[in-house]
């Protein structure tokens, strides 16, 4: 525990809202809500990796001082309920015991995730001199339909209790959740700023990175500055002076080849194999099918293939993504979709 | 499992041909017995050793609760309603036990001789009769509950509930078994002792409530003592060595299989060894495995949508489970690429139908599912089937495990999260592939990052 922090993606997570690189615009907003003691629900969109979460974070703690403990609460929407809570939500007779074996862990019953996760820290009075607790939900689309409950809350707890929302898609959000809202659109982070920080941090581990480079970075992570650290930090730990060989290198570790190896291999016609490949990917990243899918998709859109032949398939991958959705066992969903690549190999 | 004194008693030679020799010789104390082995969660113990301490220590309890219980209520007599106490109760796993193992290796017979040698009389229900809540409670809860009047006056013998074939307690017929059985357990009078023949998923809560020993067959060598002590009892001398071997053979361990056998073949005189080869092979019995024939002949005799429909009514099997074994198996069975795709599309519709059945309990549709994932699949590649044996494997593999974490992981999580508070699916998904690179680059890396986080050796090797 000594020992320096190891991985920069954490050395350089910022600390305090002053730290946040180059959002200057959104975090004067935030800091006039902490001088005025007061803010209205927030919903922040934003694409994933670009720093919604710490933000928040930091915003809540520096809002609520040395009071954040008892007043903050992060809570994921797309997580299933945990074994305790679980048990919790069927000593409170909120879920049917049926439900707890068959459906535990595929799906979230929302209504219960509001009423084991949320209600019981809404309702709680505020603990310190502060003038209300702060609640974050992240991936708040996922709640889906189950949003208008959660709407009921932030009009009766709101007092009580302010929501900051985070979101990927603003289009799997209500309207009357967004109207009861402040929006703050988070962008990927502008060129120039990235430039800066990427430099301000080679500058610290001297290492050298030119212009170019960063360009390069820039145009890979989309902007995602956590992923360029990460990126910064393989290249370099073979030598100080970084060319675009060694990005290139190191970017190629990240790409996930085991889905591509997949859909190769299921090209081939193995079919046990295939199968015994998905089942490891599943559990080796804890995917679950609509989420495997959308990365087949991601592979299959850069194979070299015929425009027809990937239109072909992506109306397979649409169509067993469909009925993952609707059936019990994602596994035949999968396995039928993999049984379909492997005739489909004949025809290429 | 035979006797060896009590057979010398009974040698008095009444040569009675009409009681079967598995009543006959049915040991009559422990001491007579082969004694099977047998695990309790893994771990090997004596069976006998364990059955009388779990027997000897039900009754010392027992008593010493109602002696509480008696002031306890007589407490209760006298005072308020919300100053009144609890009655106490023994745990589950201290009234009620399982054995489970194959047929006819002497689960039954350990039991009663035990019984025997311990002077207690044994109740028992068994698969013949009909194990309702109702039936269950009438036979058994008066048992259970209360000492009979006798008792007041004499100390009677004292009393042994078994419950025999309890995995025979299948779907409708017998709603709601289990949960008696586990309220019995709860307030009984007397130990229970439940024999299963093999793993149910319907049974899962009460593995989860009792202990569960399973219990071995016995080695070929003592079988064959056994046998061949009853043939010199019973004067049998025309059967050959070869054959007996075949039988035990067969038989896989099952006793009373062997026994039976031998008493039909005993009864046939002279034939040509190929014949007595065909009737021994003929007596054979259908003993579990249903499910597995049923997965074969569905791949590979059936023609018809009709057949496939008469195979899936006839069966006992929940379809629920039925389905799932199709998906696990269609590969083994189906090979042209072309024929598995296809079947798969039908199974795929099935298993799509039977969600909106249960999402929107349109039962309705029940039937379609029914035909698509048997009848459909089966239909399917009639051409280019595979003949011969094929082994059928048991779906093992669940999808509801997607975020099961086991110990590893989780803790590795938890350390994570205590320095970068992100959720367990970015982790997965982002920042744990990232940390493998950075670990596979080099030894040094992976020391850094282990010490920082302070890691143990297993959760180091999920990183490598």
């Amino acid at each position: 525990m000594t020992e320096e922090n190891p991985i920069w993606r954490l050395k350089y997570l910022p600390k305090a809202l002053d730290e946040i690189y180059g959002r200057e615009l959104l975090i004067s907003r935030l800091k006039e809500f902490i001088k005025s003691k007061n803010f209205p629900h927030l919903l922040f969109v934003g694409s994933s990796g670009i720093g919604k979460t710490t933000i928040a974070n930091l915003f809540s703690k520096e809002f609520l001082g040395d009071y954040f403990d008892a007043n903050l609460k992060l809570v994921y929407a797309d997580l299933p309920l945990t074994q305790e809570e679980r048990s919790q939500a069927k000593s409170e007779s909120y879920i049917s015991t049926n439900k707890i074996g068959s459906m535990a862990g595929k799906s979230i019953t929302t209504p219960v995730f509001i009423q084991v996760k949320i209600k019981p820290f809404v309702q709680l009075k505020v603990l310190g001199d502060v003038p209300f607790k702060i609640l974050i939900v992240k991936n708040f689309e996922a709640l889906g339909s189950n949003q208008q409950g959660f709407r009921r809350l932030m009009e009766i707890y709101g007092n009580n209790c302010r929501m900051i929302l985070l979101t990927t898609k603003i289009s799997g959000i209500i309207d009357p959740i967004i109207s009861r809202c402040q929006l703050f659109l988070i962008p990927p982070l502008k060129y120039n700023k990235f430039e800066e920080l990427i430099l301000k941090i080679s500058k610290k581990e001297s290492i050298d990175v030119n212009i170019d480079i960063i360009k390069i970075i820039y145009r890979i992570t989309e902007g995602r500055i956590s992923k360029a650290i990460d990126i910064l930090q393989l290249s370099s730990i073979n030598s100080n002076i970084i060319d675009e060989k060694i990005i290139f290198e190191s970017v190629k570790k990240f790409k996930n080849e085991d889905i591509e190896k997949l859909i190769l291999n299921s090209f081939k016609g193995d079919f046990k194999k295939s199968r015994i490949m998905f089942r490891e990917i599943l559990s080796n990243y804890k995917y679950n099918a609509n989420e495997l899918f959308q990365k087949m998709l991601e592979v299959i859109i850069d194979l070299p293939i015929s425009r027809f032949e990937k239109c072909k398939l992506i109306n397979l991958i649409g169509d067993a993504d469909f009925r993952a959705l609707d059936g019990i066992d994602s596994d035949i969903q999968i396995s039928a979709f993999i049984s379909k690549l492997n005739a489909f190999g004949e025809y290429m | 499992m035979l006797l060896e004194s009590i057979c010398e008693i009974d040698m008095v030679k009444k040569k009675n041909d009409n009681i079967p020799w598995i009543e006959k010789y049915r040991p009559k104390s422990i001491k007579d017995m082969a004694l099977p082995t047998a695990k309790l969660n893994r771990q090997k113990v004596n069976l006998v050793e364990e059955l009388t301490k779990f027997i000897d220590i039900f009754f010392r309890e027992i008593k010493n609760i109602n002696n509480k219980n008696q002031e306890i209520k007589v407490f209760n007599r006298g005072c308020l309603e919300k100053e009144k106490k609890e009655i106490i109760k023994l745990p589950q796993e201290k009234t009620a036990i399982l054995l489970e193992g194959q047929p006819g290796i002497g689960k039954t017979s350990i039991v009663y001789a035990l019984a025997n040698d311990m002077n207690m009389e044994v109740i028992e229900t068994n698969a013949s009769d009909t194990r309702t809540r109702e039936a269950l409670e009438s036979k058994l809860k008066e048992t259970t509950k209360s000492k009979g009047i006798m008792d007041f006056i004499s100390e009677t013998k004292r009393k042994l509930i078994l419950i025999d074939e309890i995995d025979g307690i299948y779907g409708t017929k017998d709603r709601g078994a289990v949960p008696t059985i586990l309220d019995l357990a709860k307030d009984t009078q007397f130990p229970i002792i439940m024999c299963a023949n093999e793993y149910k998923l319907n049974l899962q809560s009460l593995y989860n409530a009792i202990p569960r020993y399973e219990v071995n067959p016995l080695s070929k060598d003592e079988i064959l003592k056994i046998i061949t002590k009853i043939l010199s009892l019973e004067n049998i001398d025309n059967i050959k060595q070869l054959d007996l071997e075949l039988i035990i053979n067969k038989n896989e361990g099952d006793l009373r299989g062997i026994l039976n056998d031998l008493q039909a073949l005993s009864q046939i005189s002279n034939e040509t060894p190929e014949e007595r080869n065909k009737i021994i092979m003929s007596l054979h019995r259908d003993t579990t495995e249903e499910i597995f024939s049923i997965i074969r002949d569905l791949f590979q005799k059936v023609n018809t949508l009709n057949e496939a429909r008469a195979i899936t009514n006839k069966s006992d099997v929940d379809y629920n489970f039925l389905y799932k074994w199709i998906n696990e198996n269609l590969p083994m069975f189906v090979y042209n690429k072309r024929d598995l795709s296809n079947a798969f599309e039908y199974l795929s519709i099935a298993d799509e139908i039977f969600g909106r059945i249960k999402k929107n309990m349109d039962w309705s549709l029940l039937p379609y599912f029914y035909d698509l994932f048997a009848g459909g699949v089966a239909i399917v590649g009639k051409e280019n089937r595979t003949q011969g044996y094929k082994p059928v494997n048991f779906p093992r593999y669940s999808t509801s495990s997607f975020f099961s974490l086991n110990a590893a992981e989780s803790s590795l999580i938890e350390k994570i999260q205590e320095k970068y508070p992100v959720s367990q699916s970015e982790l997965f998904r982002d920042f744990i592939p990232f940390l493998k690179i950075y670990c596979a680059i080099s030894r040094r890396n992976l020391k850094n990052l282990s010490d920082w986080l302070d890691l143990n050796a297993k959760e180091k090797n999920l990183l490598k």
